[in-house]
């Protein structure tokens, strides 16, 4: 009997327990510590929409904020787990988010995050900082119609919105294999169509230089597919376009154009891709490859052309490479007009930082953020971006007070696997760099730690009188003897400034959400199945198809809200260029 | 209280820990239902967001394209379904011929070669099918260098033979695990009928014909009962792996359709409303395959 009493009471409690496990919620206790007792290590759940790591941040950045803060930063980054809007989605409908959230405010985002209680009002644990005196304005543009302050601003810069956010080089452009190029005997590129005749000759020339076959002059990927194909939107953005859903919307608000339009820009490119896979410029990978795939092709430069500087010079251009006289670099296409994101003197709010409502200690995330928007915290943090890195390791001031990349610097910067002293933190330095990807402070803005000098360390004297090297000073020689790819299309006006305005997309009803969700992948299918049709009836009848389709399911519907955005947003943006002014 | 019904009680409270889970796991989630007829989106709670009835189930059926779009998607659903019930009489056959290798060494060895696949999951599946056959694979490298191809052949990204691709991938991954019910069964079968068939003269292939297949018959009905009611559930996990612009219109089956609007396009609510209608269907055809098998062979299943 006592046996059978047992069996009784432990299926009770297998029950009891099951019952228990769902529903029992550990709400984190408010222990601030104000004054900051940073006494007990700090582990925090970093949610981070701009992420590209996901895990424990290591090296020396971790160490800098151990020390400073005695935290530990551990990322979660949708980018890395895909999935689109899933992983938000779910930790947003289970109540926490993360302890310190960097999240895209676009759609909505912010007002529902703070509605519902996921994020605090953190102006009582910024009381009396700094950063609120020098902000000011950007906080309160940040945290429009809500009272207090939940987010802290994006990309804050000094400079007039009408000045381009980038410093040496441009987000987009067409960048290709300088050596080749100029083995080419510099030709002169007229436009687009242009461009194909000169690589499909420099893809010749490459092949036969180094006997290799794989060498190819584009090389595509789908991973950041979204309203549409992202690799055949970037030549659009070197004519002055930038997305907006579903319309390509110039940077002085002159044209908005539907991007299934018979006349849209973003159909023309789909044909230039798709004459050039004829060719045989294509990389054939390009349809399974995945984005760190591609860009282990750029870094051994086997892809010719490239429409960003970050994903060709920045992984290519190493100090071996460029002594050879290899490297990547800007051409001329003559009738472009590159679409610049201008600078946001009231910080770009499309992006913002928040702490979560279940964070154990927010006062010391909120004085990790202050950090952030210091001198030193933008030096450390936004390194990935462009900035230096900590003081006294990778630069240093010189005895007239002017900053100058120590021989480390050079050797790490920009984001090179260099061993760092184990003093720094140790490991390499490229694992070391902040994954948070985020970057708080412009970095054209100027250091008051270096002297009044740029964040950018690109833009350094010292740094652009090391970098003449015979490839840099080639370029520089056929380029107007121009210093940096900016200054060239400055001078040549060759560069259209969007303003910087305070302009974020609103709420979008979720019928017209579901519907662009759908009419999203029918786009970026068809536009795939264009580029690699095997014949022009065949590229006909997908363009066909995939029009019917997607007007089919609603794109109208879409486009008409599109529309009225991209008027909304030209109109922010000559606001913020009037105020400049 | 008499005693029969203390040890009714007592009987019951055996079970009762299993009930809770079936419960839990079971019924209790049905409730998300509800989220069907709301325009849920997150972060808001359920209380903060509007009743909208039966918007949902209305807008799969609002306009031609989405109809036609459901059509296509419920035409791959099928077509898979039908070839993998078509295919579930191969493992069967595999366990027979397997069950008549005499050298038991090689005969172990088969069946674990056999059923390991099913233990590796499709996204490993997808790494080795890419690595073999991407367009810088090992069968387009070996293919190129030898010369016999020019061009590499798109096994992944081409929309050819779509159903086919998928159903050989499902079978390499379950034709031996599928065949370990049969194996069993095989086991179980009287060895007094083989030793009559011998000497009434029967060969080996008449034994089978007349003794294996038949006792194996009732287990078969069962798995394919099963596989009915299963029929709209055929599975996401090898279909999302394999999928990519190319193949979707005939890879995109009925659950990676939900998934594909419902989760990546954030719309929790017609993600719902779609599952809802796919339970009430499986349902509706268990019921009938039940009817039929009741009718046919005079037995049921529930």
């Amino acid at each position: 009997m006592k046996r059978r009493l047992g069996c009784l009471a432990l299926s009770g409690i297998m029950a009891a327990s099951l019952l228990s496990g769902c529903g029992a919620e550990s709400k984190a206790a408010d222990v601030a510590s104000a004054g900051g007792d940073y006494s007990k290590e700090l582990i925090l759940d970093v949610y981070d929409d701009f992420a590209n790591y996901n895990g424990e941040q290591t090296g020396w950045f971790a160490k800098v904020i151990k020390d400073k803060f005695n935290i530990k930063l551990n990322i979660i980054a949708p980018n890395v787990a895909g999935g689109g809007d899933t992983l938000y989605q779910t930790r947003t409908a289970a109540g926490d988010l993360g302890d310190l959230i960097l999240v895209g405010t676009t759609n909505g985002r912010l007002d529902d995050l703070i509605d519902s209680g996921l994020v605090i009002d953190m102006s009582d644990y910024l009381k009396g900082k700094e950063v609120l005196d020098t902000y000011k304005d950007a906080i309160d543009a940040a945290n429009e119609g809500h009272d207090g302050i939940y987010a802290m601003p994006y990309s804050v810069s000094t400079d007039p919105a009408t000045e381009p956010g980038e410093s040496t080089e441009p987000t987009f452009g067409p960048y290709v294999r300088w050596d080749y190029y100029a083995e080419l005997g510099y030709p002169e590129v007229k436009d687009l169509d242009g461009l194909l005749d000169m690589l499909e000759k420099m893809q010749k020339l490459a092949r036969e230089k180094e006997g290799k076959d794989d060498i190819y002059a584009m090389s595509f990927f789908k991973d950041w597919d979204g309203n549409m194909m992202n690799n055949a939107k970037q030549p659009c953005c070197m004519y002055g376009y930038d997305e907006l859903g579903f319309v390509l919307s110039k940077f002085d608000g002159s044209e908005d154009i539907s991007i299934l339009d018979e006349k849209s820009p973003y159909l023309d490119v789909l044909r230039l891709f798709y004459e050039a896979n004829k060719r045989g410029l294509v990389d054939p990978d390009s349809t399974t490859q995945n984005f760190d795939i591609m860009s282990s092709k750029y870094s051994e430069g086997k892809i010719l052309f490239c429409p960003w500087p970050w994903a060709s010079k920045s992984y290519f251009n190493t100090v071996d490479n460029v002594a050879e006289g290899k490297g990547y670099e800007m051409i001329p296409i003559k009738d472009m007009k590159i679409f610049s994101y201008g600078a946001h003197p009231l910080g770009d709010t499309n992006r913002a930082i928040a702490i979560g409502s279940q964070a154990e200690d927010p006062q010391r995330i909120a004085d990790f953020i202050e950090w952030l928007y210091t001198p030193e915290g933008v030096e450390c943090n936004e390194q990935g971006n462009g900035s230096a890195g900590p003081k006294g390791l990778t630069w240093d001031l010189d005895d007239e007070g002017k900053p100058y990349l120590t021989e480390f610097g050079k050797k790490a910067l920009p984001s090179n696997s260099v061993d760092v002293p184990d003093e720094w933190g140790g490991g390499s330095w490229k694992d070391g760099v902040s994954a948070l990807n985020f970057q708080c402070v412009n970095l054209s803005d100027p250091d008051a730690d270096a002297g009044g000098a740029k964040y950018d360390y690109t833009t350094w004297d010292s740094y652009l009188a090391d970098a003449e090297t015979p490839l840099q000073r080639d370029w520089s020689e056929h380029m107007d003897g121009a210093r940096t790819t900016m200054e060239y299309l400055k001078k040549n006006d060759m560069l259209g400034v969007a303003p910087g305005s305070a302009y974020t997309t609103p709420a979008e009803d979720s019928n017209i959400s579901t519907i662009r969700a759908q009419v999203k992948t029918t786009i970026v299918d068809g536009s795939w199945k264009m580029i690699f049709a095997k014949s022009d009836a065949e590229f006909e009848n997908y363009k066909k198809e995939m029009i019917k389709t997607a007007k089919g399911l609603g794109f109208d519907d879409c486009l008409k809200i599109d529309m009225q955005n991209a008027k909304d947003q030209t109109e922010a943006r000559k606001e913020a260029a009037e105020l400049g002014k | 209280m008499s005693t029969k019904k203390v040890t009714g009680f007592k009987y019951f409270l055996w079970i009762l820990p299993f009930m809770v889970l079936v419960f839990l796991f079971s019924y209790f989630p049905l409730h998300g239902w509800i989220y069907a007829f709301y325009d849920y989106k997150p972060p808001r709670p359920l209380s903060k967001c509007e009743f909208v009835g039966l918007h949902w189930f209305e807008m799969l059926f609002s306009n031609e394209t989405q109809v036609s779009q459901l059509i296509q998607v419920m035409k791959n659903t099928f077509a898979m379904s039908i070839l993998g019930i078509a295919t579930s009489i191969l493992p069967l056959f595999f366990a027979i011929f397997l069950n008549e290798i005499k050298n038991k060494k090689f005969r172990t060895f088969v069946q674990t070669f056999t059923t390991l696949p099913n233990f590796i999951s499709w996204v490993l599946v997808f790494s080795v099918a890419f690595a073999l056959f991407s367009s810088g694979g090992m069968v387009n490298y070996v293919l190129m260098n030898l010369g016999i191809l020019k061009e590499p052949v798109k096994f992944l990204d081409s929309d050819s033979y779509t159903y086919l691709k998928m159903v050989l991938w499902s079978m390499w991954k379950g034709l031996g695990w599928g065949s370990i019910i049969y194996l069993s069964s095989i086991a179980g079968i009287d060895q007094e009928l083989y030793e009559a068939a011998s000497i009434d003269g029967a060969g080996r292939f008449q034994k089978m014909r007349y003794i294996t297949i038949p006792e194996l018959m009732p287990t078969f009905f069962v798995m394919l009962m099963m596989a009915v009611s299963n029929f709209l559930n055929n599975g996401m996990d090898q279909y999302y792996v394999f999928q990519n612009s190319f193949n979707k219109e005939h890879i995109q089956v009925l659950d990676l359709y939900v998934y594909n609007i419902g989760m990546t396009g954030s719309s929790y609510s017609l993600a719902t409303a779609i599952s809802m209608l796919k339970s009430v269907i499986s349902v509706a055809l268990l019921t009938v395959c039940n009817l039929v098998s009741k009718g046919v062979r005079g037995e049921t299943i529930i």
